[in-house]
């Protein structure tokens, strides 16, 4: 089915969605060649390059499936998915005291990442199905408990941030879907008190950095470090930013997770205030566009899935530019497609996908 | 049913795009919030932000120059220089201040206090390291090192210190270095910390000596590693200053001077070079390197026995029979008495009520001058002194340079005392100067320089202490040749004479018997000058002086010596002078020892 590839689907290609998501790639190879030029730095580029090419695969996978087929699919994804997830607890690698990642011969992947798609696909097709109304509780019950399972297993592993980012994609979706707003109040109110359960759920770390953004300079050393160097980065980039050569806070490694999670900063010291609005408008840009696509959509599952995707994207923006920018606590959330890191590239490309394949077969 | 819900329409009548809307709307706001978030930080903050990155990214690390070296005439080193750790604070690195004080008090034991006192009178965002304490242990260094993440903005230097060969060799000479002092800080020479001279050579040549401290600004990264040098400055060492002092003389004056307080002074006869200068008791130059508390200072600052004192330039004693050199020659030249006149030399001498006493209970019957001068005959000096009379005595002191400053380079040197030329004379007073006593200071260095015209017949010189000074890449900056600055103008013959009866009171059965060396013809005069009137020099009342040159024929180096309360001038002075002599003209002396 992926190879009689129909003509009217290549005349909708959301080309200029694509360009935009390509040029943030770009700048995201840039800002990594940049923070250590030289053999050690483009190892670095040559892999996330290679990932590109992974996930632009992924990309056309998915986009040349058709995205109904995928959702009914879904409930053997979410299974495979939760599979995944539980299997970390065997297999899992652990890295600075996380099990985020599963070893696949060369290469690592977090289940975590992949599982936010799955949870879109599915959650959207659970609201769409012939059976379900979202008006009625049994679905809200039944949407609730596709996310309560994987937000516990993903925040024991512990990865606090991939696990909230769910949030925002579940209320979006349950919105969008036209839950009634009074129902969603009280999914909220259920939501907030859980949070009590929730605290004794984390590990210390995690506690501590809720505190630390309440108060940073309970320990400017240790868990707020990461936070003053990185407001000290993007604000001595000042209006112009300081070029590549002189972003001393990002180059000189007092910047902590710089190609990863706080990119963002690296990006803002190096160019500045006009710099990072430049790069704020192309994220603005692509989760307007995914908007306009769930927007134009002509049926409910279209609609719910580019909204879902887009949400996730915009959620996962904000909450790391936020957290970069001190306004957020530090959670751990990359930045989707600058910050560094295979799995959260190819599952973004992928989530474009869907975004183009909704897009393709808009009037189909 | 499903298809209605979602189903098409303009936004208003669809709720799906209303709530589409509401979701662009949303996220548009969080976008607004980062953007003002982000103004915040870059435009408004911006400025402080990146001071406090420059800050993450730069250390200061300075260099102190080495103190030039100081050499003697034959090019040894007086004082070198070793490296010392040196504990020093960055105000604008310590970010809880009082934190950090505390931790640091506690870890090397310095009063609180104190920390606090040095920081507060330097700005809080200062770069330059204030240096807090000299001379760590390397135990003090290890620990410093190991809690050097709880102690930001403390930092461990080396620089250059002070190294004596010995600690006491020519202490006053040298002078000591010391941090300097509130008062030079003001005066604008000097930075706080830098270390200054505070007396002697070190002092006088300080601005030579400094040099100027260099550094270096680093980058580093977030775990303090230098990634690279942002500038660097050289420290320019300090000049390198050759003296005219001879170390080995210096050290022989210093074991023959041994404990005995007084001082010495050894001129170079034909050139007015002083080979060695040294004042007893002396303190330990590197007491004052490393932390000195007040007690401590006050301590030395209190001592009786005065150790800071430079007493061959800054006591003033009574020149005793030394004096009787003047007085002859002032009765010579005047032609007051001839060579050939004899005076009496009585136990006593009767003026008016008054009894004058010579120094011995012998009477000698009637002597010439020559011998008057070997035996130091104090009654035959009295009538002498008479004779000549106050005026032309003072006058002639002052010719032989009395009652001036030596014009030497160090620092509060004294004028002595010599009465005015037309001051009222009394008779009784005349007779007490004839011998050196009355109204008559001097100190030893102008003694010295006294009788370095009488061994060169006539010439004053200027005591030279520094040759030249020479930049560290041996670019000379100063030269100074030796100098006169005053003439003695006497007949040949008065020298002749003068000359003679101060080899006869060595060699000749005279009071300086005790200096006499084999193989050697020492030359000089002993004196004994009283404290009080009618004072028991044998009770160790007086002090002892004996000021000579040698060789007789041919002066090459003039010794004078002063033991403080040593007696009689030929028993404690002349022997001191001897070995001194002796170490001096080593090789002469013990050729004439083996020869026979």
């Amino acid at each position: 089915m992926m190879f009689k590839v129909d003509r009217r689907l290549l005349q909708n290609v959301d080309w200029l969605l694509l360009a935009t998501a390509l040029a943030l790639v770009a700048l995201s190879l840039v800002t990594l060649w940049s923070l250590s030029p030289g053999r050690h730095g483009s190892g670095v580029v040559w892999r996330q390059l290679s990932w590109l090419g992974l996930g632009l695969l992924a990309l056309v996978a998915v986009a040349g499936v058709d995205y109904r087929t995928l959702a009914r699919m879904s409930p053997a994804f979410y299974v495979a998915g939760l599979a995944l997830l539980l299997s970390l607890y065997v297999f899992g690698r652990t890295v600075s005291g996380a099990r985020r990642w599963l070893p696949l011969g060369p290469v690592t992947l977090q289940p975590a990442e992949l599982f936010k798609l799955i949870f879109i696909v599915t959650l959207a097709w659970a609201l769409t199905a012939r059976w379900a109304n979202p008006r009625a509780r049994a679905t809200l019950a039944a949407a609730l408990g596709l996310l309560v399972v994987p937000f516990v297993l993903v925040v024991r592993q512990p990865d606090l941030g991939t696990a909230l980012v769910l949030l925002p994609v579940f209320f979006a979706l349950l919105f969008g879907a036209g839950v009634r707003l009074r129902e969603l109040g009280w999914l909220g109110l259920v939501g907030l008190a859980g949070t009590p359960l929730a605290w004794l759920m984390l590990r210390d770390y995690q506690r501590e950095r809720l505190l630390v953004f309440l108060d940073p300079f309970r320990d400017p050393l240790g868990s707020a470090y990461n936070v003053i160097q990185s407001k000290i980065a993007i604000g001595s980039g000042q209006l112009l930013g300081k070029g590549i050569a002189g972003a001393t806070q990002s180059r000189l490694a007092f910047l902590p997770e710089r190609h990863t999670d706080f990119i963002f900063a690296v990006f803002a010291e190096m160019w500045g205030f006009v710099g990072a609005l430049l790069l704020l408008v192309v994220y603005a840009f692509l989760i307007l566009r995914g908007f306009e696509i769930a927007g134009a959509a002509r049926e409910p599952l279209g609609r719910l899935l580019a909204l879902g995707v887009t949400a996730l994207l915009g959620a996962q923006t904000l909450i790391n530019m936020g957290m970069v920018m001190g306004l957020l606590p530090i959670v751990g959330i990359p930045l989707p497609l600058m910050s560094y890191g295979g799995s959260s590239l190819v599952v973004t490309l992928m989530a474009l996908g869907l975004l183009l394949s909704v897009r393709m077969r808009q009037s189909l | 049913m499903a298809l209605r819900r979602f189903g098409g329409g303009g936004p208003r009548r669809d709720p799906f795009a209303r709530r589409l809307l509401f979701l662009t709307v949303g996220m548009l706001a969080g976008f607004l919030v980062l953007l003002g978030q982000l103004w915040y930080l870059q435009v408004l903050e911006g400025a402080r932000l990146r001071d406090l990155s420059e800050r993450n990214r730069i250390r200061v690390r300075p260099a102190a120059a080495p103190r030039g070296i100081l050499f003697d005439r034959n090019g040894l080193a007086l004082v070198d220089n070793r490296p010392a750790f040196t504990l020093s604070l960055i105000p604008r690195e310590m970010d809880n201040r009082d934190a950090v004080l505390a931790r640091l008090s506690v870890l090397l034991r310095i009063p609180l206090g104190e920390l606090q006192e040095s920081l507060a009178r330097v700005p809080p965002d200062s770069f330059m390291p204030v240096r807090m304490r000299r001379g760590l242990t390397m135990e003090e260094v290890a620990k410093v090192e190991e809690w050097k993440l709880e102690l930001p903005g403390v930092v461990v230097e080396v620089e250059p210190q002070r190294v004596y060969p010995s600690p006491r060799l020519g202490a006053h000479l040298l002078g000591y270095v010391r941090e300097a002092s509130e008062e030079q800080v003001r005066q604008g020479r000097h930075r706080r910390g830098d270390m200054a001279g505070q007396s002697g050579l070190e002092r006088l040549l300080d601005e030579y000596l400094h040099g100027r401290d260099g550094g270096e600004e680093i980058e580093v990264d977030a775990t303090g590693r230098p990634v690279r040098v942002v500038r660097r400055q050289e420290p320019r060492p300090g000049a390198h200053v050759v003296t005219t002092l001879d170390r080995r003389i210096q050290e022989v004056v210093e074991r023959a001077m041994g404990n005995h307080p007084g001082a010495v002074v050894v001129l170079d006869a034909r050139s007015g070079d002083i080979l060695a200068l040294s004042s007893s008791p002396a303190f330990e130059l590197d007491y004052f390197t490393g932390p000195l508390g007040r007690e401590a200072w006050l301590r030395l600052v209190r001592d009786p026995q005065a150790p800071l004192l430079n007493r061959a330039i800054q006591s003033q004693y009574a020149p005793g029979s030394v004096f009787k050199i003047v007085v002859a020659a002032a009765a010579l030249q005047e032609a007051t008495i001839t060579p050939f006149d004899r005076l009496r030399c009585a136990p006593t001498f009767q003026l008016g009520r008054r009894t004058f006493k010579n120094w011995d209970d012998t009477d000698w019957g009637e002597l010439d001058l020559y011998h008057a001068m070997v035996r130091s005959c104090n009654t035959y000096f009295y009538q002498l002194g008479l004779k000549v009379g106050l005026e032309p005595i003072a006058l002639y002191a002052r010719a032989f340079g009395l009652g001036t400053p030596t014009g030497i380079a160090l620092a509060g040197e004294k004028a002595g005392l010599v009465p005015a030329p037309r001051s009222r004379s009394r008779a009784g007073d005349t007779v007490n100067v004839s011998i050196g006593q009355g109204p008559l200071l001097v100190t030893p260095l102008q003694v010295a320089r006294m009788m370095g015209a009488v061994a060169t017949g006539g010439i004053l010189w200027k005591p030279r202490l520094v040759q030249r000074v020479e930049a560290a890449d041996g670019r000379p900056l100063y030269s100074e040749p030796s100098q006169m600055n005053g003439y003695v103008d006497l007949s040949p013959a008065v020298w002749a004479f003068l000359q003679r009866s101060l080899w006869g009171v060595v060699n000749d059965g005279g009071t300086g018997a005790a200096a006499r060396l084999p193989g050697l013809d020492v030359a000089g005069k002993t004196g004994t000058a009283q404290l009080i009137t009618n004072s028991d020099a044998r009770r160790g009342q007086d002090h002892a002086w004996f000021a000579g040159y040698a060789p007789a024929q041919d002066p090459q180096v003039v010794v004078v010596v002063l033991v403080e309360r040593g007696g009689r001038g030929g028993q404690a002075a002349a022997p001191i002078a001897r070995q001194i002599l002796q170490g001096i003209f080593l090789e002469r002396v013990a050729a004439a020892a083996l020869g026979g």
